[in-house]
């Protein structure tokens, strides 16, 4: 029900009238404030957090099963069973669906009105992007560390590489999903609509996925996915993420891995910016 | 420029693709000024709006809000304005303490500042006993003053009302508008959009009405009003009377009747109220009595048709001065029966989709 506004208070200096101005917050405090509205955002829902971050540890099971009846062992690296060499690659495919999630948050946020009111506030738009990559990457983070206990729980999974391994494979897959949040961030700044964004990211998704040396060695592929697999950064990433945890010589994979992710996500967060910046009505 | 005026705009142009949504558009606002902005939808209100509060750039023609250019500068004029738009720009999943508070500390207040800031709107804006809540359950009059009070967090030097009254019930409505003119009171200047021809009249210092992105006609809303000539008398024949002897007698006696919808009515145009006198001695000289009579002003609604109507067909008149349409509005009776427009509007609150 409606009752009229109390006017009183209004016409008396104390709530209207001019008070100081603030300075305008420094980026720090922005991102701060910002920060901590979106992880509200990404954790109202109390279900939806406990089935996103339960999701891993299912694909750790479905495709354990489904790829791993059929891998001939001799295609795996010698003395490697296939859950050590699926469960790292995981940690950095986990990541796919958690950014289509976070550029369909983004486009939520933005059909809402706050985002429409950060426009006309003295602040940094592009700080808004940082703080949702940011509220994601939390909760990929979750993610990450279940599928790691599921696979020790479910396979009695231990990385080769130790904990020393795990924890660099999994803070190297940490910077990776980033990156990838970053691709999605920029298509909801660009697309704005929900509908759209999940169909294209189908199409961004799978390739990236599948076309890559995660689920099976590159060299099992037919010549012109494995051409494909080579060149896409999922792959960098799962071959370093792997490397690291199976442990012994780690290569050149890493370095390559964090290039790739690093450069994506800067080409990412400007596309996005520029797209974030345009008015709502162009 | 003179050192009050806080919105300054000169030659304002937008075009979205094939659509020339502003063309040449000069506005000035002062300190403690209202300015209702007038006209229908597409007309450019909200686009003019748009680009003063720095949401998006004009294709040409400058702009300053309090002394700085919205292109050049929209930080420093983003931390002197107010918006509450069409829609209420807030978060629902916030309570109504917490989107107070988020906005002052991105405006720069600390934790302690901010609290302060927000209880003080709370109060102002009777949302004390739902502060709490989270906005999703607030009613359109309750989201409409907690949208208000964000727009105010930073004490704005100019606020920007787009459309506020959409949606709000009467109460709502008289509320916000006592709290729009306690604001100007204090010194801030409004930029008000609004259909509502009652809202503008009430509240606007000044109004200008904007048509196909030009703007027609600006000046008080007396200057509007004499612009749209006389008054008029409706009048109802008495039980006994003959409508066609009433109307051959005022025609006589120069107050040709209009065009009229139920039998027993006329409409006459009028100087002023003195002529009430005169139309009843007329019909009382050929035996007609009057069961109900009334004077009425030349409304907003008048205005806003005499120079919208003419609108697409004819050059504007040259901003910012007080012009004639055009050409003659057709009679105001006509209008009131065959205009689905004026028939909408003739409702107490249309709704605006």
């Amino acid at each position: 029900m409606n009752v009229p506004v109390k006017m009183a208070p209004l016409a008396e200096p104390a709530a209207g009238a001019r008070v100081p101005r603030w300075r305008p917050a420094g980026r720090a405090a922005q991102l701060r404030v910002l920060t901590a509205r979106q992880i509200r955002l990404v954790y109202a829902d109390r279900r939806v957090v406990l089935f996103s971050v339960a999701q891993p540890v299912v694909m750790l099971l479905l495709i354990s099963q489904v790829f791993g009846s059929l891998a001939d062992r001799s295609i795996l690296p010698r003395g490697v069973s296939y859950i050590e060499f699926l469960l790292p690659a995981l940690l950095v495919t986990t990541g796919l669906g958690t950014s289509q999630s976070a550029g369909v948050g983004l486009v939520r946020d933005m059909e809402g009105g706050m985002v429409r009111r950060f426009r006309v506030l003295p602040l940094s738009l592009p700080l808004v992007l940082v703080a949702r990559s940011i509220a994601d990457l939390t909760r990929s983070g979750m993610q990450l560390l279940v599928l790691v206990i599921g696979g020790h729980l479910l396979f009695g999974y231990r990385a080769g590489g130790g904990v020393g391994g795990l924890v660099a494979a999994l803070s190297l897959s940490t910077v990776v999903i980033w990156s990838l949040i970053w691709i999605f961030i920029a298509l909801a700044a660009w697309l704005r609509k929900v509908e759209v964004l999940s169909s294209i990211g189908f199409f961004v998704n799978f390739p990236l996925m599948f076309a890559s040396s995660a689920f099976v060695p590159v060299d099992v592929l037919p010549g012109w996915l494995a051409a494909v697999a080579t060149v896409n950064p999922v792959s960098y990433a799962v071959e370093a993420s792997r490397s690291l945890a199976l442990g012994g010589q780690v290569g050149s994979e890493v370095p390559a891995a964090l290039c790739a992710a690093l450069g994506l996500m800067a080409v990412m967060m400007v596309l996005a910016a520029r797209g974030f910046r345009r008015p709502p009505d162009e | 420029m003179a050192s009050d005026q806080v919105i300054h705009a000169t030659g304002l142009r937008k075009r979205f693709g094939t659509v020339q949504a502003l063309d040449g558009v000069d506005l000035t606002v002062a300190r403690g000024e209202i300015m209702g902005l007038l006209g229908h939808n597409g007309a450019g209100k909200t686009t003019l709006v748009n680009i003063l509060s720095t949401l998006t750039p004009p294709t040409s023609g400058t702009a300053s809000v309090t002394g700085f250019d919205v292109v050049g500068r929209p930080d420093e004029v983003r931390r002197r304005i107010g918006v509450t738009g069409q829609f209420a720009a807030l978060d629902e999943q916030l309570s109504g303490y917490d989107n107070l508070v988020l906005v002052a500390r991105l405006c720069g207040a600390s934790k302690a500042q901010a609290v302060g800031r927000a209880d003080e709107l709370l109060e102002a804006f009777g949302l004390r006993a739902a502060a709490g809540r989270r906005a999703v359950s607030y009613s359109g009059g309750m989201r409409r003053r907690l949208d208000l009070a964000l727009g105010l967090v930073g004490c704005p030097d100019v606020l920007f009302l787009d459309e506020p009254s959409v949606g709000l019930d009467l109460p709502s409505r008289l509320g916000l508008w006592e709290m729009v003119q306690g604001l100007a009171r204090e010194g801030t200047a409004v930029l008000l959009t609004t259909q509502y021809l009652e809202e503008a009249d009430r509240l606007a210092d000044r109004i200008t009405v904007l048509g196909e992105g030009r703007v027609l006609v600006s000046g008080t809303a007396v200057q509007l009003k004499a612009q749209t000539g006389s008054g008029s008398i409706s009048l109802r024949v008495g039980p006994q009377g003959d409508r066609a002897v009433a109307a051959e007698a005022l025609r006589r006696a120069g107050f040709p009747p209009g065009v009229e919808g139920e039998p027993s009515e006329l409409t006459v145009p009028a100087g002023d109220s003195a002529d009430l006198a005169v139309v009843i001695r007329v019909l009382d000289a050929v035996g007609q009595n009057v069961s109900e009579i009334r004077y009425a002003e030349p409304s907003l609604d008048d205005v806003y048709l005499a120079f919208t109507a003419t609108a697409p067909d004819t050059p504007a008149p040259a901003p910012g001065a007080i012009g004639r349409p055009a050409a003659p509005a057709p009679a105001r009776t006509a209008h009131r029966s065959t205009t689905p427009e004026a028939e909408r509007r003739s409702g107490d609150t249309p709704e605006t989709p």
